[in-house]
């Protein structure tokens, strides 16, 4: 059976800088997939390019068997592949409910929408509280979890997340690692970027270390949590 | 640029120096309205350039004109006196109402500006006397209109290469880059010591001068003045030459405003006679020119000068290794930054309430708390974007809390952003030079004569980012636009950034957010160094081992008071810092 995401050869490049130079690599479906690198790897290049806010300047990119390389981004989400963007970008002047509802865009009844709503309230108990606030005077947790929140409103079957331990207290960090768990057992399938390299390999299945642009390992998290160069570049030396 | 579009900028730049040949040949008459066009256009750049949507330049261009006159012909004075004195009328107006209009933004700029250019149109209705009134006044008696009518196209054709050689002249130096800079970021700017207000008085008071010797020269190129000349559709039409022209490079303007202007004297001489309806069609031209611009917009949103692309020469700077100033061993102990009962409500929230600690010379001290605990705000007072709302901030025994961010930049305080505020369409090396900008001393007047002065300072800052650079491990991206950079590389800019205004205190909000766990350790490493060439730093951070690693004090914040200071070792001990921070594990 063929991979819920195949990527093949894929290139990015901004300018005279090629960030991502032919990476191939499949996702399958329920898993959670890491992507670890130093900065400017281009792991959050790959990320953008698989939801189609960049587009890719070579390769292909498969999703459910369908070729998406190129498209909208609307269309993209409405295949089932949303991202949470680095940063959060939530919309700030609008309240919880509000972000959660334009994040269920794509579905068709108020019925559905409520509903989808209740499920994430239900996984973020903390946004529960806070329906009517301004997005904007969440503490930097509950954003993150509102970012999350409102991605999972598009109903995506493979759900990127880009960076979302970063800026994060103590902690919270160990909160949204649950989380991350959490979303995968009711079927969601997860590609991460992090730069906590020793949190994403603990709880993902399979890893992708990138460098330069180009793939350096993959293999089960478990395998290049101890491998000798992973722990080398990304995890340092205490334990 | 890449080989097949090198023809581009040829493309634009032939035909339209063709257009405006052409007119120059074929009908000498309108040479003069040409030139005053381009200068028009330069005047309406500079607003523009300065990320000011201002419509006063028709305005402006009225009281040159006037003014002018009036002294030409009823003082009976020589033009030599009476342009120079109308470009001065102009600078004061500008200078006078640009102090409660340079406040606002925008289109609320747009309209107040407008409004001046109507006053002025009433004004000069209002005083017949003076200028005629809405008649309108004949101006040839005892005017050196037919005298003049030699010289004037060389006396424009003089003042335009005065300026192309004034903006060319400005554009490379350390002034043209703080206006890259304030037209980007104007927050970022003004903490790398950049006066943002005085800067856009400068543009405004520049363009309504500009617009005032257009003006001057329109006057005496004219029989007689008629105020309907300076309405409305006149603001447009110069705003229009410079917007199609771009607000990023100058010559775009002179492109803009040469092409609008010979394209529909072309197609009134030519056109209008081979066919018969168009004779009649007076708005023609105004079609034509409306779908030159929504064409030029919706195609090439830079303008004009966009299709240019400039690949910097730059002169092999003294990349000289670069430490930052000794300041001797610090007599360790000195409180540098004071803060006492400082506060900050935003609305009903209260971010920060009566927190006070101090930061002793030499010392890196850390600000830690749960996301929402003031960390942010402090040193957004601290640096000066926002005033506390009570309390005082103590910067080396003198209160600084009621400084604007330009004036606490060039006291010595430094500053990176969370949300990363780089200007992203300039390069690294440009973004690490601005930081030098209060240390460039290049004056204007240096630049205009091009001192060798100059071109010392500017090597000599240029090799220190790039020393900087390299120190950040960044050498190799410094020709990069910043904003292509990945999330922690541009961290690191800002850092780079900021170190190059040679602070004595540095603030760092996150700086390792993005990056991983050995970037981190080195992050820590290259701060420790800092420390050691006696730069002071305050750091808010996530990353305990760094936190706990690198600094002497620890503050804690939370819920916008502070529940604990001390020494690291104290801090990751104390209660009330496990239940709401650290945790327990």
């Amino acid at each position: 059976m063929a991979a819920l995401l195949e990527v093949r050869d894929l290139e990015v490049g901004y300018g005279s800088i090629e960030a991502v130079r032919g990476l191939s690599f499949d996702v399958e479906a329920g898993q959670i997939v890491s992507i670890i690198g130093a900065n400017g790897a281009g792991k959050s290049s790959t990320l953008l390019a698989l939801s189609g806010l960049v587009r890719p300047s070579g390769g292909s990119v498969r999703f459910q068997g369908t070729d998406i390389t190129g498209q909208r981004t609307d269309r993209i989400v409405r295949s089932g592949l949303v991202q949470v963007p680095e940063g959060r970008a939530i919309l700030n002047p609008l309240t919880v409910d509000e972000n959660l509802e334009l994040g269920g865009w794509t579905r068709k009844d108020q019925h559905t929408l409520r509903a989808g709503m209740e499920a994430i309230y239900a996984l973020f108990p903390a946004l529960a509280g806070r329906r009517r606030q301004l997005a904007g005077s969440l503490s930097g947790g509950e954003q993150q979890m509102l970012a999350i929140g409102r991605a999972l409103m598009a109903e995506p079957r493979l759900l990127l997340l880009d960076e979302p331990s970063m800026g994060l207290a103590p902690l919270l960090v160990k909160t949204i690692f649950d989380t991350i768990v959490a979303i995968t057992k009711v079927g969601t399938t997860v590609l991460l970027v992090e730069q906590n390299a020793r949190q994403a390999l603990r709880i993902s299945d399979r890893a992708i270390v990138l460098s330069h642009g180009r793939i350096l390992r993959q293999g089960p998290s478990v395998d290049l949590l101890a491998d000798p160069v992973v722990i080398e570049a990304f995890l340092g030396k205490s334990g | 640029m890449s080989g097949p579009r090198r023809w581009l900028p040829w493309a634009v730049i032939l035909p339209i120096v063709g257009l405006d040949l052409f007119i120059c040949v074929r009908n000498p008459g309108d040479l003069d309205r040409l030139l005053i066009n381009m200068i028009l256009a330069l005047s309406a750049f500079v607003t523009l350039h300065a990320k000011l949507l201002s419509l006063a330049n028709a305005g402006f261009m009225a009281i040159g004109a006037y003014a002018s006159a009036i002294i030409s012909v009823k003082l009976g004075l020589p033009i030599a006196v009476s342009i120079p004195a109308a470009v001065l009328i102009c600078a004061a107006v500008a200078l006078v109402i640009g102090l409660p209009v340079l406040k606002l933004k925008d289109v609320y700029l747009a309209i107040c500006t407008l409004g001046f250019g109507e006053m002025v149109r009433v004004l000069i209705i209002l005083n017949p006397d003076l200028t005629g009134g809405s008649t309108g006044a004949n101006l040839s008696t005892g005017f050196p209109y037919e005298a003049m009518k030699q010289t004037r196209t060389w006396m424009l054709a003089l003042l335009l290469a005065f300026l192309a050689y004034l903006f060319w002249a400005i554009a490379r130096s350390r002034i043209g880059r703080a206006f890259r800079a304030l037209r980007e970021n104007p927050q970022a700017a003004a903490t790398m010591g950049i006066d943002i207000v005085a800067y856009r008085r400068f543009a405004f008071v520049l363009s309504a001068m500009i617009a005032g010797v257009a003006g001057a020269f329109y006057a005496h190129s004219v029989g007689s003045l008629d105020n309907g000349d300076f309405k409305f559709n006149r603001a447009l039409d110069i705003l229009s030459y410079a917007v199609l022209g771009g607000s990023g490079q100058w010559f775009g303007s002179i492109l803009g405003g040469g092409f609008l202007t010979a394209l529909p004297i072309l197609l009134r001489e030519v056109l209008g006679s081979s066919i018969g309806f168009l004779k009649n069609f007076a708005q023609l031209p105004n079609i034509i020119n409306g779908l030159a611009l929504l064409l030029v917009v919706i195609f090439l949103p830079g303008g004009l000068a966009s299709v240019f692309t400039f690949r910097k020469k730059r002169r092999p700077g003294a990349a000289a290794a670069h430490a930052p100033p000794e300041r001797g061993r610090p007599a360790s102990g000195t409180p540098l930054l004071v803060l006492d009962e400082v506060s900050r409500h935003f609305g009903g929230l209260e971010a920060l309430s009566k927190v006070g600690f101090q930061v002793e010379e030499g010392m890196i001290c850390g600000l830690i708390g749960p996301n929402g605990a003031g960390k942010t705000t402090l040193i957004n007072l601290v640096s000066g974007l926002f005033p506390p709302s009570s309390g005082r901030i103590v910067w080396l025994g003198r209160e600084i809390q009621h400084r604007p961010a330009h004036r606490i930049a060039r006291a010595g305080i430094a500053r990176t952003f969370q949300n990363i505020q780089l200007f992203r369409d300039m390069t690294v090396l440009d973004n690490v030079i601005v930081g030098r900008h209060t240390h460039i001393r290049t004056s204007l007047l240096t630049t205009l004569l091009r001192l060798p002065r100059e071109g010392r300072e500017e090597r000599s800052a240029q090799g220190e980012a790039l020393a900087l650079l390299e120190r950040l491990g960044l050498a190799g991206l410094a020709e990069q636009q910043a904003g292509n950079l990945s999330y922690g590389d541009q961290r690191r800019v800002e850092i780079a950034r900021a170190l190059a205004q040679h602070p004595r205190l540095l603030l760092l909000d996150e700086p390792a957010a993005g990056m991983n766990e050995v970037e981190t350790a080195r992050l820590g490493e290259f701060i420790l160094e800092l420390k050691q060439h006696g730069t002071t730093l305050l750091i808010v951070e996530h990353h305990m081992d760094l936190i706990m690693k690198i600094c002497d004090r620890i503050v804690v914040l939370n819920f916008g008071k502070k529940i604990a200071q001390g020494t690291p070792a104290l801090v990751s001990r104390d209660d009330q810092v496990l239940e709401a921070y650290l945790g327990r594990d």
